[in-house]
């Protein structure tokens, strides 16, 4: 199909500076755990959305000294001559499909902890960050001030060495250039603090001097953060925000605007549970009126109406994307076919971000699980392999694992049997999309709905089966497939078994009418009374969940939690809000506690560090501690518990147990992926269905097979012409 | 007993379609085929039959069509029954219900069918005629759009309930032979398994031409049919407009609009 002329205004060309972007969509700077070290992983993925439509691609943040170190975390650095070798290869690659590269660079100031470096980062004044809190930076002198500018124009030298096209001075985050600029970090009272311009001038300074270095070559551009979001205390978009704006423009190819701090980036990089597509408009679209140069800005936008929408409102020029273009490296190509259906529209649920904030593991997605594994494993989003043989599947489940599993073999050509006893694919995605906010993730299912659908008319042998009676082992057997693949799913856990104690507890028993598992709250078959309890030991999203739709259905809710509520929040950026919103609610939060025993009404509880601090061996069977004396009873109508998963896998054990029957019923092979593998993230489950589909022809399918590794490799030094081996002083 | 179900492989649309140069129909190559919906419901509710009463029970599909055709009977075939049949030559093109019914009679007369099983009707041209003609044929009793059934080999009528206006529900008694049509959610027709696709591929289907039923050239096809279709065409669009601009230049269109359809100049 051809693209709908209301979409044209996304394909129109645009200069920045001395370069040209032949189109408006454009991945701005995001994380992905390859920085200079992975560059395999970096040039691919990079690369990938370069041959997806994508008319501009960034590196993630990009240190630009050792002063600027970010371990544990992983950034991109061009510090020096390894590194330009290393990001060479993500340019030259981008470079084939006619797109422009950008590098992010960054000096992060007291946020860059510099725990492989050891270096002590500089500020415009002295505080502990308040990301990093064991972090504090040196209040720069003036000697310092021209030293850090300094670093900012070697590694633009650098970068343009590298084949780079576009130079960020990034102040956005809270980085370094906004530190100056908000009155928030600069206490200074010469002519770097006080006033306005005076803020702006090391920001300003700095524009002008890599602008001069490199300006002719490359585009220059900023990221600003147009609001830190604490009103006066900070910058706001219509004070200091756009009087920036004027004063820099003149040394700004193009701006990248987006709103918030680095301690709470969930303010930019919005979950989808708080934050709708182009959450950040009310505050970007100020910018185009002060400035004379295009303007970009991300707000997950998915969608091509509401990209034309912004575009057209004269909000911004540009469309820039990260998670967007995570989900769907071709969702530019696929606007421009005509075909937004084929769109694998990011759910927002920022579990690619998560892998950042842990600490920089190769960044993964819920949707796109060839993300990440475009070099290590060779996977192309869009391209599979042949089908290797004539094997007929027969995929038992239709959750994440099931329907992608079934999704990438017929896109290799098998024909496959998809059979769940739900009346819609998704599985527990469809209780998942039922939470207060978290209707988006249910794009996951509605994707692989729709390429079923049309797969399964391209051949006529293969069918989704859905409202199925449930199949039995000896249904498996006898089905006729020659693979069978069991993707049946977890279960919440009906006794209390939890991840502390690792056993059930006395007295919990979700058969009673007051205790009720997550799915029972799903299914409203049992009444759930006025005050609920919340027992957790689940460190993601169910307790908070269940807790704000119990809340807004008119229940008193406690929350008993064992492991950090919502921990794993944190990582996605949901946290603050979650807590936030937890508090408005009134929802009281006993943390650090465990059940010790639960009758009909009423749990008891003790605190987890309720035993003695001092250890000491006191002989077999007695603990090496004074055990806990401090027990409470809590009263609730109804108790939901949260305490863990389990594997639904009697039929793929059932299945084992009858090897011996499989070659008489030309049964080749049974295989587990997802939940019933092991209960895990959504995304985890996904990329085990993708993978299976992709490895089926092994020798060993039911297990990953080796990824292409990017490790310093013992006698190649990381500097051209430098030295490997072991040397002390002497 | 034997029971006959006539089966159809419907026209799907593709999203974007032309029509025939000779305006009469959807160009064939802007369509898909599948089996129609009601056939579904109805081979279901002989499979039913068969599984309870075993042997004393013979059901067998039949599609009236060309080569296509022959992946409805395969579909049936894969979830049960032993042999199906098709019938079609170059002369029965353009059959309307009544020719097609015509055929249907003819083939329930050879195999010596007790009853016919036919969907309500198919989803592509919706005439809901085919069955009920089918029974004029023979001269055998019938009833239309059957909700539930209830049978036992031997007896010589058979029970059947039908959904009225407004919620009533008609149970009749009906003299065998006799020709039902099937309504949907009579029952949950089940999938077809690996197996079963694997083992239709192998099982007989019978192809027979119309002279092999002992009809003649003007039995079927147009010659054979009370009805010829004249046109088929898409209707007028109606007055939609997408108004586009700032929202200042939309609600001047918009004013415009409202003056033109009130009249004023």
């Amino acid at each position: 199909m051809a693209r709908d002329p209301k979409h044209d205004i996304l394909f129109e060309p645009i200069d920045i500076g001395p370069k040209t972007l032949r189109n408006r969509f454009y991945q701005v700077p995001h994380c992905i755990g390859a920085g200079s070290d992975k560059p395999g992983f970096q040039a691919a993925h990079r690369s990938m959305k370069a041959e997806g439509g994508w008319s501009g691609i960034n590196t993630e943040y990009l240190s630009i000294h050792p002063e600027s170190d970010d371990t544990h975390r992983l950034s991109a650095r061009l510090w020096d001559e390894g590194d330009v070798r290393n990001l060479r290869a993500m340019t030259d690659y981008i470079h084939k499909y006619d797109a422009l590269a950008g590098v992010e660079m960054w000096y992060g100031g007291s946020h860059a902890p510099c725990m492989e470096s050891r270096c002590t980062p500089r500020g415009p004044s002295q505080y502990a960050s308040e990301f990093e809190t064991m972090t504090y930076c040196k209040e720069m002198d003036l000697d310092d001030i021209e030293m850090v500018q300094g670093y900012y124009v070697d590694a633009a030298r650098r970068a343009r060495d590298a084949g780079f096209d576009i130079v960020y001075v990034y102040g956005a985050h809270s980085y370094l250039p906004l530190q100056f600029l908000s009155p928030y970090y600069n206490k200074r009272t010469d002519k770097y603090g006080g006033s306005l311009e005076n803020r702006a001038r090391f920001w300003i300074e700095t524009l002008e001097k890599v602008k001069k270095a490199v300006g002719d070559e490359c585009a220059i551009a900023t990221r600003f953060a147009v609001d830190t979001l604490i009103a006066d205390a900070g910058v706001e978009v219509e004070e200091d925000g756009l009087k920036f704006v004027e004063l820099a423009d003149p040394f700004v190819d193009v701006w990248d605007v987006n709103v918030g701090d680095i301690a709470e980036w969930g303010e930019d990089a919005g979950p989808s549970r708080f934050y709708r597509q182009g959450h950040q408009i009310p505050w970007q679209k100020y910018i185009k009126q002060v400035s004379k140069k295009p303007v970009l800005g991300v707000g997950r936008f998915t969608d091509p109406e509401k990209m034309a929408e912004v575009i057209r409102a004269g909000h911004l020029d540009i469309i820039g994307a990260a998670r967007p273009s995570i989900a769907d490296p071709f969702l530019p190509q696929k606007i421009d076919e005509g075909r937004a259906d084929d769109i694998r529209t990011c759910i927002g649920c920022n579990v690619c971000i998560s892998r950042w904030e842990i600490g920089g593991p190769p960044m993964i997605c819920t949707q796109n699980a060839t993300s990440g594994e475009e070099y290590r494993r060779g996977w192309h989003p869009e391209k599979f392999p042949k089908a290797g043989s004539d094997d007929s599947f027969l995929v038992v489940g239709s959750g994440p694992s099931g329907s992608e599993c079934a999704r990438v073999l017929m896109e290799r050509g098998y024909t496959v049997h998809l059979v769940d006893d739900g009346d819609k694919i998704g599985g527990h995605i469809n209780d998942v999309a039922s939470l207060p906010g978290l209707g988006e993730w249910g794009y996951h299912r509605d994707y692989r709905e729709v390429q079923l659908g049309k797969l399964v008319k391209k051949n006529k042998e293969s069918q989704i089966a859905l409202g199925a009676s449930r199949l039995g082992v000896d249904d498996c057997l006898e089905y006729g497939a020659d693979k069978i693949i069991i993707a049946s799913g977890a279960q919440w856990n009906t006794d209390g078994t939890n991840a502390l104690t690792h056993d059930p507890i006395q007295g919990i028993d979700a058969s009673l009418p007051t205790h009720l598992t997550p799915e029972q709250v799903f299914a409203g078959d049992k009444p759930i009374g006025k005050k609920v309890m919340i027992l957790n030991c689940d460190p993601y999203f169910m307790a908070p969940s269940l807790a704000q739709k119990l809340h807004e259905a008119g229940h008193e809710v406690t929350i008993a939690t064992g492991v950090g509520l919502g921990h794993y929040m944190h990582f996605t950026l949901e946290a603050p809000n979650m807590h936030r919103m937890l508090h408005e609610f009134g929802i009281e939060v006993i943390g650090d506690v465990w059940a010790s025993q639960a009758e009909a009404n009423r749990i008891q509880l003790y605190p987890i560090f309720g035993d003695g601090y001092r250890r000491e061996y006191r002989g077999p069977g007695k603990l090496p501690r004074r055990e806990n004396t401090h027990f409470d009873w809590h009263e609730f109508d109804s108790l939901v518990l949260v305490t863990g998963r389990h594997s639904d896998c009697e039929l793929f054990n059932g299945l084992k147990a009858r090897k011996d029957e499989w070659a008489g019923n030309d049964v080749k092979g049974v295989y587990v992926i997802g939940d019933a593998w092991a209960p895990k993230l959504m995304a985890d489950a996904t990329f085990d269905g993708h993978r299976l589909a992709r490895e089926i022809e092994g020798s060993d399918p039911q297990h990953p097979e080796p990824y292409i590794r990017e490790v310093a490799v013992w006698g190649t030094p990381h500097m051209p012409g430098g030295k490997f081996e072991i040397e002390y002083e002497s | 007993m034997k029971i006959l179900v006539p089966i159809k492989q419907v026209g799907v649309l593709d999203e974007d379609f032309e029509i025939r140069d000779d305006g009469r129909d959807v160009d064939l190559d802007y369509l898909d085929f599948e089996l129609n919906e009601w056939d579904d419901y109805s081979w279901e509710e002989a499979l039913r039959l068969q599984e309870e009463f075993g042997d004393a029970v013979e059901i067998v599909p039949l599609a009236v069509g060309p080569e296509e055709a022959e992946e409805g009977l395969r579909k049936c075939l894969a979830k049960g029954g032993e042999r199906g049949i098709r019938v079609w030559d170059d002369a029965m093109q353009g059959s309307d219900p009544m020719a097609v019914a015509r055929v249907i009679a003819k083939v329930a007369e050879r195999e010596q069918a007790d009853m016919v099983f036919a969907g309500a009707l198919a989803s592509d041209h919706g005439f809901a005629q085919t069955g009920v003609s089918v029974a004029a044929q023979l001269g055998w009793s019938q009833v239309a759009v059957v909700s539930k059934l209830d049978y036992q080999p031997g007896d010589n009528s058979v029970k059947v309930n039908r959904e009225l206006e407004g919620g009533l529900e008609e149970v009749l008694s009906v003299q065998t032979p006799a020709v039902l049509t099937i309504q949907l959610g009579i029952n949950e027709p089940r999938y077809a398994s690996l197996r079963g696709i694997k083992q239709a591929k192998a099982k007989p289907v019978e192809e027979l031409s119309h002279g092999d039923l002992g009809l003649s050239d003007e039995d079927v096809g147009e010659a054979g049919s009370a009805s010829r279709v004249r046109r088929m065409y898409l209707p007028e669009k109606g007055q939609a407009e997408l108004i586009e601009g700032t929202p200042a230049e939309q609600a001047e269109r918009l004013v415009e609009i409202i003056n033109e359809l009130k009249g004023v100049a």
